[in-house]
C-alpha cells in the first residue's frame, strides 16, 4: 500500500537505510570509475548573504582539510579507508532552507555528518535531526538542549569564550574602568551581550549604559556610534556583530574621533578595517579569533595539525578571505575523523560516543572537557583554553590562552544571571 | 466537457508530482506552494492599484498567530491556521486606517513602516513573540490516516496535499472574488477612480476590503508555513523575502490571475532547483539578479505575455482551420 511505503519512511532505521541506497544510487557512475569509497560530510550554512563570512570561508578551509586528509589516506574504518567528500548547501540563514538543505543532505547525498553556523536556522533542522539521529555540529552552544542528544558544539562555545578577553583586559589595562557595548538584536547577539555583561562585571569593569541594540537591518551606523561614545567610556565592545557591522562601526568610532579600547568577538578581515581607518586607530584591538600563522599556535598542546600550513594555504588560495571560521569546521572535522576512527565506524551513534568517550576531547587549542549541562541542559560543548588575540602593528598576536571552565568556576553565578536576564538559559528559549 | 478533462488531467498530474522529485524538491514544492498562495493574494490588493511593502509581514501575522494559538491555547492546529489568516485580516483592517489616508508611494513606504512597526514589536516583547530567536517547537499539523493513504505531516509529500488543498480552495476564492462584482469594483478603484466615486463606490472601504482579503490569505499561508518549519523569527518575514514577492509578480505580470504564480514558480525553480543544481550555489544571487534585469528589459509585461502571445498566435490558426472546415 502506498500509505505503507510512505510510512516506512519515517523511521530512523529505513531513514538512514532510504539514504544508504539514496547515495549509493547517485553515486554509482563515480563508484564505477573510482575504487575509493568516499564518505560524505555536510556542509549546512549560509554561503552567500549578510552571514556568509561564517559560513563560507569554513566551506573554503574543510576543502583544504579534505585534500590534506585524503593525500594521507583518508579516514580509516573499519571496514576500510574512506576518501572525505564535502557537499555544500547554502541555506541563506533561512530556517526553512536549512531544513530543505538537512533533508537533501541525509536523504539525497547520503552525508555521514552535518556542520551547520546554527543559530536562527537551527530550530528549523531540530525536526530533522530528531528524526533521523543525524549528528550535527553548531558553532553556537546556544543551540543546544536535552531535547537533541546528537547536536554537538565542538568547535566553539561561544559566546562564553569572550570572557577571557575582558579578563585579559582587566589584568593587563586595569586603568580602563567604564564600558559600553553594541549589538544587533538577535540570536547570535544577545546570549553574547549577557556573556560580556557577566564578563565586566566580573573584571569590575563598569557599565555606563545599557547595551544598545540595533536592528540586524541597519545600514547607517553614524548614529548608533554617536549614542555609544557620548558618555566618554573607556571602552567600546562590539559583542559578537557580523563583520558587516564591525567594519562600519569601527570606521565610524574612528570618524567620530574616538581613541580608547576597542575590544569585540570578532574582527573578521581586520586589514580591510585598518585600511579604512588607520594602523594607529586599531592598535591594541582585542577579539578571540586568531591568524593561524601564529607562532603561538605551534606549542605542544595545541591539536589543530600545521596551523601555519594551513593559513599559509588558505590564504594562498583564498587572499584576504581569512576569518573567524577559516578554521573552525575543519577543527571539528579533526575531532570527528578521530571518533570516527576509533568508533571504526561514521554511524552517528558510534561517533558521538567515541568523541565523548572520558568525558574530554582533543580540541583544536587544546585537550577540553565536555561540559554545559547547567547553560546547556547537555553537556555536549567542548570546552577548554581559548586564545586573547591583539592587533599590534596591523597584525593579529596571540597574546595568552585563558581558561574557560576557570572563569566560570569564580563567575559562574554572574553568567547566569545575566544569561537568565535575557532569556537566554536553555529552559528559557521558547 | 474539455474543461474538465483538463481539471482532472491537472489535478492529477498535481498529485502525482511530488513522487516524481527528490526530497529536497518535495520540501521545496512544499515552500513553492506557500508562496504561490502570498504572490496570488499579493496580487488582489494591486488590483486597487496600491503595492504593499508589508505584505509578508502580514504573512507573519498570521504565522505567529496561529503558532501562538497552538502553543499557549491549545487549539486545533488546523483551526489555527484559519484564525491565523483572520488575525492578519483583522489586523490589516486595523492599519487600513492610517494606511488608506495614504496613496500610492506614499501607502507604499506606509505599508513599509507599519511592517517594520510589527517587526520590531515581535522583536521587543519576547513574551508571547520571543524575541529575535522568534517561536520554535511550533506544533506540527497532526497526522491522521484516510484508509489509502496515512498523512505524516513531518514528510513533504503529505505536507504538500495539505497545503495544497488549503492553497488550491484559497485561490478558488481569490478567484471567484476576481470575476465577482466586487472584483470589477477593484479594477474600478485602481483604473478609474473618481469615475468610481462618482458612482458611488466608497474607494476607501473597496482598499480595506482588498488589503484584508490578500491579508488573511497571506496570513493562511504563514500560518501553513510556520506548522512546517516549526519555527519563526521575524527575520523570516523580513523586507528581502519581500523583495522576493515583488519580483515573483514583477516578473510574472500583474495583467492576469496566472501572472504572478507563473513568475514564482519559475523564479523558484530558478533559484532553488536550477542554478544549485548546475552548481551555482554560491552564485546564485547574482545570476538571479541577472536575469531578473534582463527579463524585465526584454519583456517588460511580464512572463505572462509570453504566455498570452502563445495562445494568441494558436487562436488565428484555430479560427483559420475552423474557417476551411465552414
Amino acid at each position: 500500500m502506498l500509505s505503507k511505503i510512505v510510512k516506512s519512511g519515517l523511521t530512523r532505521r529505513t531513514f538512514l537505510q532510504s539514504t544508504a541506497a539514496a547515495a549509493a544510487s547517485s553515486s554509482l557512475p563515480r563508484a564505477a570509475l573510482a575504487v575509493d569509497k568516499v564518505i560524505k560530510i555536510g556542509f549546512l550554512a549560509p554561503l552567500t548573504g549578510p552571514v556568509a563570512a561564517w559560513g563560507k570561508p569554513g566551506l573554503d578551509g574543510c576543502e583544504i582539510w579534505a585534500e590534506r586528509v585524503n593525500a594521507a589516506g583518508g579516514i580509516k574504518l573499519g571496514d576500510g579507508d574512506y576518501m572525505v567528500e564535502f557537499v555544500g548547501y547554502d541555506n541563506e540563514y533561512d530556517p526553512a532552507k536549512a531544513r530543505t538543505g538537512a533533508t537533501k543532505l541525509i536523504r539525497e547525498d547520503g552525508v555521514s555528518f552535518i556542520m551547520m553556523l546554527g543559530g536562527d536556522t537551527w530550530p528549523g533542522v531540530q525536526p530533522v535531526a530528531d528524526k533521523t539521529g543525524m549528528l550535527f555540529s553548531t558553532l553556537l552552544p546556544s543551540d543546544l538542549s536535552p531535547d537533541t542528544t546528537t547536536l554537538i558544539a565542538p568547535a566553539e562555545v561561544h559566546p562564553i569564550y569572550n570572557v577571557t578577553g575582558v579578563e585579559w583586559l582587566a589584568e593587563n589595562k586595569p586603568e580602563l574602568k567604564t564600558a559600553v557595548m553594541c549589538a544587533q538584536d538577535d540570536a547570535l547577539g544577545l546570549p553574547s551581550v549577557a556573556t560580556y555583561l557577566a564578563a565586566f562585571e566580573a573584571a569590575g569593569i563598569e557599565m555606563l549604559d545599557d547595551p544598545l541594540l540595533f536592528d540586524p537591518a541597519t545600514t547607517d551606523f553614524a548614529p548608533v556610534v554617536t549614542k555609544l561614545i557620548s558618555g566618554n567610556p573607556d571602552i567600546v565592545c562590539l559583542d559578537t556583530c557580523y563583520s558587516d557591522y564591525v567594519h562600519p562601526i569601527a570606521e565610524q568610532l574612528f570618524q567620530q574621533g574616538y581613541e580608547g579600547q576597542i575590544i569585540s568577538c570578532t574582527a573578521d578581515f581586520y586589514d580591510q578595517m585598518i585600511e579604512k581607518t588607520s594602523e594607529e586607530f586599531l592598535e591594541g584591538f582585542v577579539f578571540q579569533f586568531p591568524d593561524f600563522d601564529d607562532m603561538a599556535l605551534n606549542a605542544e598542546n595545541i591539536n589543530f595539525e600545521d596551523p601555519n600550513g594551513f593559513y599559509f594555504e588558505f590564504n594562498k588560495r583564498y587572499p584576504g578571505q581569512w576569518g573567524a571560521v577559516s578554521w573552525e569546521y575543519a577543527s571539528i572535522m579533526d575531532l570527528w575523523k578521530a571518533a570516527a576512527e576509533k568508533a571504526g565506524s561514521a554511524e552517528p551513534d558510534a561517533v558521538i560516543a567515541a568523541m565523548k568517550d572520558g568525558g574530554t576531547g582533543k580540541h583544536a587549542f587544546g585537550d577540553a572537557s565536555w561540559w554545559g549541562e547547567e547553560l546547556f541542559g547537555i553537556d555536549n560543548a567542548l570546552v577548554g583554553d581559548w586564545p586573547v588575540v591583539v592587533i599590534e602593528s596591523g597584525k593579529a598576536r596571540i597574546k595568552e590562552f585563558r581558561n574557560i571552565p576557570a572563569w566560570y568556576d569564580k563567575h559562574g553565578d554572574l553568567l547566569v544571571k545575566h544569561m537568565k536576564a535575557y532569556d537566554q538559559m536553555w529552559d528559557q528559549r521558547s | 466537457m474539455r474543461n474538465l478533462l483538463i481539471f482532472l488531467a491537472g489535478a492529477v498530474a498535481l498529485i502525482a508530482l511530488p513522487h516524481g522529485l527528490s526530497f529536497s524538491q518535495q520540501e521545496i514544492l512544499v515552500f513553492l506552494t506557500i508562496n504561490i498562495l502570498l504572490v496570488s493574494s499579493y496580487r488582489l490588493l494591486t488590483l486597487t492599484g496600491e503595492w504593499s511593502l508589508g505584505h509578508v509581514v502580514i504573512m507573519g501575522v498570521g504565522a505567529y498567530a496561529s503558532a501562538l494559538f497552538t502553543k499557549e491555547m491549545g487549539i486545533y492546529v488546523p483551526v489555527s491556521i484559519l484564525l491565523g489568516g483572520i488575525t492578519a485580516a483583522l489586523l490589516a483592517v486595523v492599519l487600513s486606517f492610517p494606511l488608506f489616508r495614504m496613496k500610492g508611494f506614499y501607502f507604499l513606504i506606509g505599508s513599509f513602516a507599519a511592517g517594520e512597526i510589527i517587526r520590531l514589536l515581535w522583536k521587543r516583547f519576547r513574551d508571547p513573540f520571543g524575541g529575535p530567536k522568534g517561536i520554535k517547537g511550533i506544533d506540527p499539523m497532526p497526522d491522521f490516516s484516510i484508509g489509502i493513504y496515512d498523512f505524516d505531516f513531518f514528510e513533504p509529500v503529505s505536507y504538500y496535499y495539505l497545503s495544497g488543498a488549503v492553497v488550491a480552495v484559497c485561490l478558488w476564492v481569490l478567484w471567484r472574488i476576481e470575476r465577482s462584482p466586487v472584483g470589477l469594483t477593484f479594477h474600478a478603484v485602481h483604473w478609474q477612480d473618481k469615475l468610481a466615486e462618482a458612482s458611488g463606490v466608497n474607494l476607501r472601504a473597496y482598499r480595506t476590503l482588498a488589503f484584508a482579503i490578500a491579508s488573511g490569505f497571506a496570513g493562511i499561508g504563514g500560518a501553513l508555513l510556520a506548522h512546517y518549519v516549526g519555527t519563526i523569527n521575524p527575520n523570516s518575514f523580513d523586507v528581502e523575502v519581500m523583495v522576493f514577492v515583488l519580483t515573483w509578480a514583477i516578473v510574472g505580470g500583474t495583467g492576469t490571475f496566472y501572472g504572478p504564480i507563473l513568475g514564482c514558480v519559475v523564479l523558484t525553480i530558478l533559484n532553488e532547483i536550477v542554478l544549485r543544481e548546475m552548481g551555482f550555489e554560491q552564485m546564485r544571487p547574482l545570476i538571479y539578479g541577472a536575469i531578473m534585469i534582463l527579463s524585465i528589459l526584454f519583456m517588460p509585461k511580464g512572463l505572462e505575455s509570453v504566455v498570452q502571445k502563445i495562445f494568441s498566435r494558436k487562436a488565428p490558426d484555430n479560427a483559420t482551420g475552423q474557417e476551411a472546415k465552414t
